[in-house]
């Protein structure tokens, strides 16, 4: 909000800091100055009044409040003085009737006759121009000078022109329509509060006056309305009519009740000033019941307690006197608390222990490290296992990538994520059309990233560890997952890379199973049918990898092939394992010896090495796939595969003529296959 | 007579090891000594002669003659053959200013990194590193933090809200709402913090982002006090940024706090003398913090008498700006490999 700091200096006898240093002063001791601005003899500052001071600081009265406590001055009252007229009274000219009452705690009017509506004086329209708002006449000006200066929001009518002379307080019938000042029709539902006189709504309560009543320079008669409506009530309307104001912005902080007298009777000192006229005697006042002050006792041990630090009594007491809190003492080291009733953020101990504190100064509290029992931070294993897998995929030479959570509906459309067994999760109010989805997959945006990359980088290798949102049985779940990719023709790269992360996760049993989709799936699959396998720990599937589909990588102009792996992480830290468990080395030598099998094309490599491995048993340590080779010096339709075998026995030195008898013994095992052939 | 002999052959042949020159004299003094047909055979096969007795000893001693020699000259033979190697070696030419071979390591994104920092400042202090979930429910990312509907208190924070299942989950605007859930089942004292995404509805540019990174810490006890508060987070920035770091504490508001206060730190980049990193302001606004409200604690169950502490919260992806000098909070979704790899 903005602030005249003349307006300000003129509650003060002495003269306050310049601009800027009043501006830190107040960011330090109350609220953020966001800006400060020479504005014509002024200066403009843009204070951030945090919304729980709302109620008594979105006023200048209510930062004169704060900078007295602050700087310790007195502030210098200036009513200007109020002469009621005897002969005439306002409830003679006005009757008010509230039906509402839970939405208007309050309605206070006073009446004011034989004005003259004119241009008001220099310094309220400068003022007004200070604090951004637009001079008018004097009337209304007036108003508007009054809600800066005390907070209280007040609306003028002009008398003659409401109906039956009758004020009613009450909810809109449903069907009724206002067109306001500024010339805008709106349409008032049922839940709307109105300010209405006999016949029609002159205005949407709290929010903006209508045009019925308007004060114009005819205008001779006229009504100050100053009430205090629910705050919940007035910020519904506001949504639902899409109109923000000054006055609704003030309601829907809410307001002390007991500020409308004063609000009031400082509107109508000033008109009779200003705009001449008689004020007629008395108000006309909905207050069925009176707010009074809150007590509250306050313990000087819990002050130092929750701040940490003993600020004497004596301070205390004039911190919150300073800031207009009764202070009285209720025996030993305890004080009985007066909240003024413009304070209406104050109900707690502690928001007595901020005023006390933030007023002496955060900066004289000292830093004291807590007093604690030693005990070490509980291991979160979840978080090591992911700080491990993210480290063994950078030393692989992958990066991490973190990608936005959501997905558009292209993207759901090109993965067919569709389906509602995915329960995909939608966001009611996206900020845009790429942010319309949770993501179910990590896939998708990895792959965007590749399209993005491809332009700067000929490899990519990248991957992501992070969640992914599904609804399922009236319950949003999210788990974690683990996806990454290589472009280019590297299924058994990857393939290498997920035995390398498992491994070093102590996870063995890994196997990998043909991923056979149903014919269902395979319509929206997104990966290569032939290049796509099921990953596989004992009987536990937990992820897939494979190469993705041409149609999914023309889809989104990728050039180069991508190999990815998806993995469930949560079912992966399961099986995690921190133990681990010395081999004995033998003792003695290992050796080896090569193998090589001219086998049919389709043969897979697991059904040779099975053979090799029944056939050695134990004495084989490892069995290692250097080269696998098709093409012009073999026969048609036929591949070599050339295995290393290394033999080694715990017990003892393998004899040559051993080694011999077991390669003997697994050639023969090969060759038992009719179409396999072993090379000698 | 032999033994003088034998002397005198030993004294002769060390000095030919030592004055041979290269490997060819040196093969000339095994020869002349060692070979079959030299001095020490002969001796060894004149032995024949002697007496039994004698013959044993003379034999011994000849025998140990024979390995020293063969010794000496196996040392020398390896100089020789060091020094050939070394000289090939300095005969060649080498270009030290070729570029080294690139050995391709991958790069972990710069947010893992601040957090895996704070995570580690924090757990040295003994506090734990809990999660929570990202889509919530209005009770706990506002409700239960003393932030009522319908207040605009609401306002300051954007919400994104999930569609179909009427105004029943959102996306989480702040990992506060795992204070509420880790209270519900642990009884103080405790400390955690809380690492995790968060969503704000909106518009993005340089300084605004929909879908980032907070961390989130709680401490509370019989005593805590915003002196420990302070100091807590001194040692924070100090381990954090290598560096002693001014800060100052300003009055600030969260329903869930009270007092609640702002953690601003000197601007490093202007020495507080106004830039556009700190708006101008000399300061950074970096952790929001505050005395843990009683209602929260009433609200996940606990009778807050005799307990207090502190909970604040801080933005990593500002963190990470802020340590690595980054100007746009975009970046650090873009997958753009340009801007990952440098970290």
């Amino acid at each position: 909000m903005k602030f005249s700091f003349n307006w300000i200096q003129s509650f003060f006898n002495k003269k306050l800091p310049e601009p800027k240093k009043l501006a830190d002063l107040i960011t330090l001791y109350a609220f953020e100055v966001e800006k400060i601005e020479k504005f014509d003899r002024d200066f403009i500052l843009d204070i951030n009044v945090l919304p729980n001071r709302g109620p008594d600081c979105f006023s200048h009265l209510g930062i004169v409040r704060e900078l007295a406590a602050i700087l310790n001055l007195k502030i210098v009252e200036q009513k200007p003085k109020l002469i009621e007229d005897k002969e005439n009274k306002a409830q003679d000219f006005i009757k008010i009737t509230v039906s509402e009452k839970s939405a208007c705690q309050r309605y206070t009017a006073r009446v004011i006759l034989d004005v003259k509506v004119q241009p008001s004086p220099d310094f309220i329209q400068e003022r007004l121009k200070t604090c951004g708002l637009r001079p008018i006449n004097n009337i209304v000006d007036i108003s508007n000078y009054v809600m800066l200066e005390t907070g209280q929001p007040l609306h003028a009518f002009d008398l003659e022109k409401i109906s039956d002379r009758k004020i009613i307080v009450r909810k809109s019938k449903g069907r009724e329509k206002i067109i306001t000042l500024d010339e805008e029709k709106y349409d008032l539902d049922k839940d709307i509060l109105i300010i209405a006189d006999s016949k029609s709504p002159l205005a949407i309560a709290g929010i903006k006056g209508g045009k019925k009543a308007e004060i114009e320079q005819k205008t001779k008669k006229v009504v100050i309305e100053a009430a205090n409506f629910n705050q919940k009530i007035i910020r519904q309307a506001s949504k639902k009519i899409d109109l923000k104001t000054d006055a609704s912005w003030r309601f829907e902080h809410g307001l002390d009740p007991n500020l409308t007298t004063e609000a009031a009777d400082l509107a109508a000192a000033l008109i009779q000033e200003f705009a001449g006229g008689k004020i007629c005697q008395g108000f006309v006042d909905f207050y069925p019941k009176k707010v009074l002050p809150k007590k509250i006792i306050l313990d000087l041990a819990f002050v130092e307690k929750l701040i940490g630090l003993n600020i004497p009594q004596v301070k205390i007491k004039n911190i919150l006197n300073k800031l207009q809190f009764g202070v009285k003492e209720r025996g030993v080291g305890k004080l009985e608390i007066k909240v003024p009733t413009f304070r209406l953020d104050v109900s707690f101990p502690e928001d007595l222990v901020e005023e006390i504190v933030r007023i002496y100064g955060y900066q004289k509290v000292p830093a004291r490290l807590p007093m604690a029992t030693l005990i070490p931070p509980e291991k979160n294993l979840d978080i090591i296992w992911e700080y491990r897998t993210k480290n063994i995929l950078k030393e692989a030479g992958f990066s991490e990538v973190l990608n936005y959570s959501f997905l558009s509906k292209e993207d759901i459309d090109n993965f067919g994520l569709s389906q509602p067994k995915l329960g995909i999760l939608e966001i009611e109010n996206p900020t845009s059309a790429d942010f319309q989805y949770l993501r179910p997959s990590l896939i998708t945006n990895l792959l965007k990233d590749v399209k993005k990359n491809q332009k700067n980088f000929k490899e990519i290798k990248i991957f992501e560890l992070g969640k992914i949102y599904k609804y399922q049985n009236s319950k949003t779940v999210e788990k974690r997952r683990l996806t990454g990719l290589a472009t280019g023709d590297h299924f058994y790269y990857l393939k290498g890379i997920i035995d390398l992360l498992l491994n070093s996760l102590g996870i063995s049993n890994i196997w990998y199973k043909e991923c056979k989709p149903t014919p269902e799936e395979s319509k929206i699959s997104i990966w290569n049918k032939k290049k796509c396998a099921e990953i596989k720990i004992d009987q536990e599937e937990i992820g897939f990898l494979g190469e993705l589909s041409a149609k999914i990588l023309d889809n989104l102009k990728i050039e180069q092939k991508v190999v990815m792996f998806d993995i469930d992480f949560e079912k992966l830290i399961k099986l995690t394992n921190e133990e681990q468990e010395y081999q004995i080395i033998s003792t003695f030598p290992a050796a080896t010896r090569d193998i090589a099998v001219l086998v049919p094309k389709f043969t897979k490599v697991e059904e040779v090495l099975n053979k090799i491995e029944i056939a050695g048993g134990e004495i084989i340590r490892d069995i290692d796939l250097f080269d696998i080779y098709e093409g012009e010096a073999l026969p048609e339709g036929k591949k070599n595969l050339a295995f290393h075998i290394i033999y080694q026995a715990k017990d003892k030195t393998l004899s040559s003529k051993e080694i011999e008898e077991i390669q003997n013994k697994i050639i023969e095992n090969l060759e038992k296959e009719p179409d396999w052939q072993v090379r000698k | 007579m032999v033994k003088t002999n034998l002397n005198l052959l030993v004294k002769k042949a060390q000095k030919e090891i030592e004055k041979s020159r290269n490997l060819k004299e040196l093969d000339g003094v095994f020869n002349k000594y060692l070979a079959k047909k030299g001095e020490i055979s002969r001796i060894l096969n004149s032995l024949k002669k002697l007496p039994k007795k004698k013959r044993a000893k003379v034999g011994q001693k000849t025998n140990e003659i024979k390995k020293i020699l063969a010794e000496k000259i196996e040392q020398k033979k390896q100089k020789f053959k060091t020094d050939l190697k070394e000289k090939s070696d300095q005969e060649q030419w080498f270009d030290i200013t070729v570029p080294g071979k690139k050995i391709a390591l991958g790069h972990l994104h710069p947010l893992g990194q601040i957090r895996k920092k704070i995570e580690d400042i924090f757990q040295s202090m003994g506090f734990s590193v809990v999660d929570g979930p990202e889509v919530e429910t209005p009770w706990y990312n506002f409700d239960a933090l003393n932030i009522p509907a319908d207040h605009p208190a609401r306002d300051l924070w954007d919400t994104f809200w999930l569609k179909d299942v009427k105004k029943k989950f959102l996306l989480r605007t702040h990992t506060s709402p795992v204070q509420v859930r880790y209270l519900e089942k642990n009884q103080p004292p405790l400390r955690i913090i809380v690492p995790g995404r968060v969503f704000r509805h909106e518009a993005t540019d340089a300084s605004h982002e929909t879908d980032f990174w907070q961390v989130e810490g709680l401490m509370i006890g019989k005593d805590i006090s915003i002196a420990n508060f302070k100091a807590v987070i001194e040692k924070f920035l100090q381990e954090f940024f290598g560096r002693e770091t001014k800060m100052r504490l300003r009055p600030s508001y969260f329903p869930f706090v009270e007092p609640g206060f702002e953690v601003d730190i000197f601007c490093s980049a202007c020495q507080g003398n106004g830039c556009p990193v700190c708006k101008q302001m000399g300061w950074v606004e970096i952790i929001g913090a505050g005395m843990v409200h009683p209602n929260v604690l009433k609200n996940a169950g606990l009778n807050p008498k005799g307990w207090t502490g502190f909970a604040f919260g801080m933005g990593m992806n500002r963190l990470a700006m802020m340590k690595y000098k980054i100007d746009d909070i975009r970046l650090f979704n873009s997958g753009d490999l340009r801007f990952l790899q440098q970290f």
